[in-house]
């Protein structure tokens, strides 16, 4: 369809402030996260309720032209990176708490409020919503529905899906519908756990009613550091089998802890092997006698050094080190690729060793930071542009959730799979499983016109038999560039 | 003459006979332990029945993983008599465990127990799936771990799927450890108190695993974890209400059984319906109930899991129909028919449709276009199908 006659629907249904097409605006939408993949959309659109985002859709399915809808932009899988000739929706205008009810523990929100800022809201009511990402002062509740985000206390909490009551979706076709119920009873399909984690491909949230927590009446933090990454494993494997769920646990390898005290200065010791983050929250009593084994079981293992969080500020100090970590690696390495796969807790130990002897064969050197508590790595890639290392660094990436697959676990545990991994997924499904998710996606949005190309991989970005370490046709086609 | 009846053992035995008989058998019935036979609609009837029970065993059980996976068919309650042995347990508590429900029949029927105020329903414990389709595909989704973003989860989709999109032959469910301790204490309330002790024990950091509330039992409260941190919150529980009491031994027992009971009752003759609300309109909706009861000559026997809002009711005497009627005018697509004995056989089981349903039968017209499953069982929901699968 001509530019000139769509731009014009869209000004008539949402008002010309809210439709950009000039190059400047455009190329400020042309990547998400995964700055890698840039594509410049033909037009970003910024609605501001959900009948403004149905009447867009409706305009782009009345012309087949594909839509991406946006948050924040922080995805790392390359979700919310704009498709060629299509349309941005931006949910960054629909950013109010529209509701707080805190008999029933809950809040409804629009898609563009920050995690943070849902937290921020309800906090004088004694409440928090749980999901906790590391981007969650940016990162917005309708980028966690779709990514089903998780965040270091997923491990006891639940990821996204678990705190989410409804959702406002509007459909690719323009329709607007409700997902979820009340309570926990639900009769029929469960749309709404199909839908969180969808990556925006089913459709577009415009309204989310959240779950949310008491505040733990106790919380208590300590950083250990151990002489080798095994015995951290072992520690965090000993507190598994004593039957302790912490809040979190979190480990940093060598590299990761140079990485961040060289940012952030949380007081990590630089002289270490490994390094556990171990939060538990709750009850006092319950909390206590769990930490006091902790200790314990940290001593048992060989800790060399344990520091207890003695204050509030000093907790956040410990986690302000954690959580810096992904953009803290720019200080000891010009580039860097972030991964995101999951390993059975058991094969921890076989999966470090065996990405380290994959670094070690591809002269890279590779940080982790990770939840040890469920197996989901952060191996972040280090390597050079200028020194001509991309293609080397982005093969090892590959490898290395692909290694995840094939110790038994996922691609991705909590990034998603998006633009970047899509060509991985004939590693853990077989094309029947794939044929058989592609038939949700088909009824939801028969024409594919919802962030197409993304999660699942197509003929068009993986060739016909969709495999790894391909260079991107739309690359090699001109459609996105590469930085 | 009795239907044909497919016992398959294997998942590859299930697609044999489920793809051998797209001409012969085209209707099918998905069954296992039949402790849900009565849920939902009245399933019309069908050329055969795929009977999932002999579909049964742990497959792969790694203790520090804390995840299984097991055959459909296999009874809940084998499974955790097993990882009761490692200390572990599927934090789920469904009444009909006991009757010998099975995990898929669990997962499709989407039941929940007590357990549900902090770990959910099986939807939020399921991490991989493996269904057989109608054309015989067998398809996967998830895996084996916990965290795990890759790919849609249709494991989700088939909760409270009533064996109408396919049949679930697999499942892998995350664990959780055993309590060390746990505690109940009862204190004496009405719908209403209950729903309001609720609120408070929640919000002041008790972290209750169970609130249930039956009119026999006044609210229980349950509480797990360390002996000490048992301790203290039962002291603080206590401490709110001059008539709690702590329930041990056989008391204890007894509370949980009269609870499931209230559940799960399955008495002939009974009707029996299964609704969520918001938390808050817990008691009003059972006092919008009640009103009906009253004046159909119903006796009610109610239970609730306050913290959550969802609530089971037993019909009996009377008229049933008025009683199912105030339930969807309150609760409208939340209300489910567990037992329909007491209701004339041409009342409508299903209330008004949820908003998404053009979505469910969207979904059921790709997964199961030849329309083999389950037919009936979420009619009128998707009767419509009937008239034309779209294209
Ligand atoms: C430094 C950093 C740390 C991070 N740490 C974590 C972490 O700890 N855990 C974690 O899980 N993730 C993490 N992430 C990833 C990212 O922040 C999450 O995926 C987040 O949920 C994305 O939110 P967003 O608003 O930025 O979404 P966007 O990037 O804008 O979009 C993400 C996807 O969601 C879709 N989408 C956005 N809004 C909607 C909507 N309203 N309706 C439907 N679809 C929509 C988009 O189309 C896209 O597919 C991190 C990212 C960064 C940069």
């Amino acid at each position: 369809m001509e530019h000139s006659a769509l731009r014009a629907e869209f000004v008539a249904a949402i008002g010309a402030d809210a439709v950009l097409d000039d190059p400047v605006s455009l190329r400020s939408y042309e990547c998400d996260g995964l700055t890698g993949f840039r594509v410049v959309p033909e037009f970003v659109l910024l609605p501001t309720d959900t009948a403004q985002v149905a009447a867009a859709v409706a305009i782009c399915a009345r012309h087949t032209v594909p839509f991406v809808a946006r948050g924040a932009g922080t995805c790392l899988s390359g979700g919310s990176l704009p498709v060629a000739e299509g349309v941005v929706i931006s949910l960054q205008k629909l950013r109010s708490v529209l509701e707080i009810d805190v008999e029933n523990r809950r809040a409804v929100v629009q898609p563009g409020v920050t995690n943070l800022d849902v937290s921020k809201a309800v906090a004088e009511y004694g409440l928090y919503f749980a999901p906790d990402p590391s981007s969650q002062q940016v990162c917005t509740i309708g980028g966690n529905v779709a990514e089903n985000s998780g965040g270091a206390h997923c491990l006891k909490y639940g990821f996204t899906v678990h705190h989410i009551h409804e959702v406002q979706v509007v459909l690719p076709d323009g329709a607007v519908t409700t997902l979820g119920a009340p309570s926990p009873h639900q009769p029929g399909y469960d749309l709404l756990g199909a839908f969180v984690g969808s990556e925006g491909t089913l459709g577009i949230v415009t309204r989310i009613t959240v779950k949310l927590l008491a505040t733990p009446t106790a919380v208590r933090t300590l950083v250990a550091d151990f002489p080798s990454v095994e015995q951290a494993g072992d520690t965090v494997t000993g507190m598994i089998a004593s039957g302790i769920v912490p809040a979190a646990v979190e480990m940093m390898d060598a590299l990761a802890l140079e990485a961040v005290e060289a940012s952030v200065q949380a007081g990590y010791s630089l002289d270490t092997a490994a390094a556990l983050l171990v939060e538990l929250d709750g009850p006092p009593a319950e909390v206590a006698t769990q930490f006091a084994e902790i200790e314990q079981l940290c001593k048992d293992n060989g800790t060399t050094k344990l520091v207890i969080a003695p204050t509030p500020e000093a907790r956040a100090a410990m986690w302000k080190g954690r959580k810096a970590a992904f953009a803290a690696v720019g200080r000891i390495s010009p580039n860097y690729f972030v991964q995101d796969g999951v390993v059975p807790r058991t094969r921890l130990a076989e999966a470090l060793v065996r990405i380290s002897e994959m670094a070690d064969e591809a002269g890279l050197r590779v940080a982790n930071v990770f939840h040890a508590g469920d197996g989901n790595l952060h191996p972040l890639v280090l390597y050079s542009e200028q020194a001509g290392e991309h293609d080397r660094a982005e093969h090892l990436s590959t490898a290395i959730a692909e290694l995840c697959v094939d110790l038994g676990g996922s691609l991705s545990g909590e990034h998603g799979i998006g633009t970047d991994k899509a060509c991985s997924m004939p590693r853990q499904y077989s094309d029947v499983d794939l044929a058989t998710m592609t038939l949700l996606r088909k009824a939801f949005d028969p024409d594919e016109i919802c962030n197409p190309g993304k999660l699942l991989p197509t003929p068009r970005l993986c060739g016909d038999r969709p495999g790894p370490h391909r260079a991107h046709p739309l690359e090699a086609a001109g459609i996105i560039e590469r930085i | 003459m009795p239907p044909t009846t497919f016992m398959p053992t294997t998942v590859e035995e299930l697609r044999d006979a489920v793809a051998g008989s797209a001409t012969s058998h085209p209707r099918l019935l998905v069954t296992a332990a039949g402790t849900a036979a009565t849920t939902g609609g009245r399933p019309d009837p069908a050329d055969a029945i795929v009977d999932t029970s002999a579909l049964s065993g742990v497959l792969n059980w790694t203790p520090a993983d804390m995840t299984v996976s097991v055959r459909a068919g296999t009874p809940l309650a084998d499974v955790q008599a097993e990882l009761g042995e490692h200390g572990q347990h599927v934090a789920f508590d469904a009444a009909r465990v006991r009757r010998g429900a099975t995990v898929g029949g669990l997962l499709a029927s989407g039941d929940g127990g007590p357990l549900r105020q902090l770990y959910g329903t099986l939807r939020d414990l399921v991490i991989g799936v493996t269904v057989v389709l109608g054309d015989g595909t067998v398809a996967k989704a998830g895996g084996h771990v916990i965290k795990n973003v890759a790919g849609y989860d249709l494991a989700k989709l088939f909760h409270g799927s009533l064996g109408t999109l396919g049949v679930v032959a697999e499942v892998v469910l995350r664990l959780h450890p055993l309590p060390r301790t746990t505690a109940t204490v009862a204190l004496p309330a009405d719908a209403a108190a209950a729903a309001r002790l609720g609120v408070e024990l929640i919000a002041s950091g008790t972290e209750p695993a169970a609130l249930e509330w039956t009119s026999g039992t006044g609210l229980l409260v349950r509480i797990e974890g360390t002996p000490d941190g048992v301790h203290e919150r039962v002291d603080a529980v206590l401490a709110t209400n001059t008539g709690a009491l702590v329930l041990a031994g056989a008391d204890e027992e007894a509370a949980w059984t009269a609870v499931a009971a209230v559940a799960d009752p399955h008495s002939e003759g009974a009707t029996v319906l299964r609704a969520g609300t918001l938390p808050s309109d817990g008691p009003g909706f059972l006092a919008a109930l009640g009103a009906a009861a009253d004046a159909a000559g119903v006796t009610l026997t109610s239970g609730s899991s306050v913290g959550v809002g969802v609530h089971t009711v037993a019909l009996a005497g009377g008229h049933h129909e008025p009683v199912l009627a105030a339930a969807h005018a309150a609760a409208g697509s939340s209300v489910s028919v567990l037992r329909s004995d007491g209701l004339a056989p041409d009342t409508p089981l299903w209330g008004p449709p949820p908003p998404a349903v053009a979505l469910m039968r969207a979904v059921k017209a790709r997964f199961d276009p030849a329309d083999r499953f389950g037919a009936g069982r979420l009619s009128s929901w998707l009767a419509p199908l009937h008239e034309g699968v779209p294209a």
